[in-house]
């Protein structure tokens, strides 16, 4: 007889109370895997769907950079509670740590991501968007897990049309599907750009035909994201462009969740 | 404050285990709990037995096996132990417990958090590992 993994079990418990369990990973880092899962949050949550936001990555949390709030997290008789800003259920470790450094590994970085998703208190959520960090790691491997028992969960990559990150993005895809973890799509960040009446693509275009996978939809790399979040403003609302391609992602989602 | 929390999540695995073992009833359940959580372990009773009633667990006697932790240094060597680690604990992060809104550093909730909350206190260094005494486990069952 093992004896039951107590934190993990209820990690995973409380991760399956959402009705929906979206996973956005990547493989590699700096692909927009933040930008996106707090875009596809924000568009989600606008669509009327309460949504919470859970940001997996406790080396480089980016979501606290976003939603920025100075105020504690709070314990209660049910665990840490979410902080709320604009419509949104929020946890990171961010909100605790603030900028200093989280050095962690192997062992003590997985007993940390299931104490705080253990911990965590979301209230009943249609949608629990989970932000990853780059690599195949702990944090994906927790991910992986919660997402094999959820029956309405789907897993959404997020790649660069670059030949470097496709094929970071193909491990993971491998892994996901290895797994039995649904994958509904991929979406192509910093796609294009814009620039006076041209589009430049930078980095070429791909076809993906060879991955099997939906491609859920295009971002522009645009300057206006950065200045959104400069200036506290949400992104996926940083230009036209940018929020009618999210907005379609998210439809996507949505149909097929 | 945590205990409810954390009692909860010890029922349900005990449940869910039960239930994969074919178990209809236990008598007795040893939970080893990490020093640095910090249990209330009256309130963490009180919670157990709340929550088993009713439930096949209903009558399992809880024994609570409190585990001590050590810090070790791969700078320097030093050693220290929990009560030296409260004392230096950086008081630049916290967590609010409610309802008494007392301010607690992070630490007795996420106690892999050691190395962002507390440094050497020999060389200042964050390189030191944490052995033992930040789990919350079942370490027994006796059916
Ligand atoms: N489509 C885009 N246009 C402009 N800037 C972007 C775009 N997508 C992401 N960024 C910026 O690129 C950086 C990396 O994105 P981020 O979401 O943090 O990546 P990841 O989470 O995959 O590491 C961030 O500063 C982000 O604001
Ligand atoms: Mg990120
Ligand atoms: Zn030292």
């Amino acid at each position: 007889m093992r004896a039951p993994d107590v934190l993990q079990d209820e990690a995973l418990r409380r991760l399956s109370r959402a009705e929906r369990l979206l996973m956005v990973a990547s493989g590699k880092g700096g692909v927009g895997k933040s930008l996106i899962s707090i875009s596809l949050a924000s568009t989600l949550s606008e669509m009327g769907r309460k949504v919470g936001l859970l940001d997996l990555d406790v080396h480089g949390p980016s979501i606290p950079q976003v939603f920025r709030s100075e105020r504690l997290i709070r314990a209660t008789k049910h665990g840490l509670e979410p902080l709320k800003i604009d419509g949104l259920e929020l946890m990171s470790l961010g909100y605790i740590v603030r900028g200093s450094p989280v050095p962690l590994g192997g062992e003590d970085k997985m007993s940390l991501l299931k104490m705080m998703v253990a911990l965590t208190n979301w209230s009943n959520l249609d949608y629990l968007v989970v932000d990853l960090p780059p690599g195949t790691g702990d944090e994906m491997l927790l991910a992986i897990r919660a997402l094999k028992r959820h029956p309405r969960s789907g897993a959404v990559l997020v790649t660069l049309p670059s030949m470097l990150s496709l094929s970071v993005v193909r491990r993971a895809l491998d892994l996901l599907r290895g797994e039995g973890v649904r994958v509904l799509g991929i979406v192509e960040n910093m796609a294009y750009i814009r620039c006076g009446g041209d589009t430049v693509r930078p980095f070429g275009s791909l076809d993906y035909a060879s991955l099997g996978v939906n491609v859920l939809g295009s971002l522009p790399l645009d300057p206006a994201v950065e200045e959104a979040i400069a200036s506290g403003k949400p992104p996926h609302k940083a230009s036209r462009e940018v929020m009618e391609a999210i907005s379609a992602v998210a439809s996507r989602i949505e149909v097929m969740m | 404050m945590h205990e409810w929390s954390l009692a909860d999540a010890v029922v349900r695995s005990l449940l869910g285990f039960m239930a994969s073992e074919g178990l209809t009833s236990i008598r007795e359940v040893e939970v080893t709990w990490g020093e640095i959580l910090e249990l209330d372990t009256e309130i963490f009773e009180e919670a157990f037995y709340e929550l088993s009633r009713g439930t096949p667990l209903e009558g399992a006697k809880l024994v609570l096996r409190k585990e001590k932790a050590y810090f070790k240094c791969n700078s320097c060597g030093a050693e220290w132990d929990f009560k030296t680690a409260d004392e230096i604990l950086s008081r630049e992060f916290e967590i609010m417990e409610e309802p008494a809104g007392v301010r607690e550093s992070p630490l007795h909730f996420l106690p892999d958090l050691a190395r962002t909350l507390l440094r050497c206190p020999k060389c200042g260094s964050r390189d030191f590992d944490l052995i033992g005494g930040k789990d919350l486990r079942v370490s027994k069952v006796v059916a």
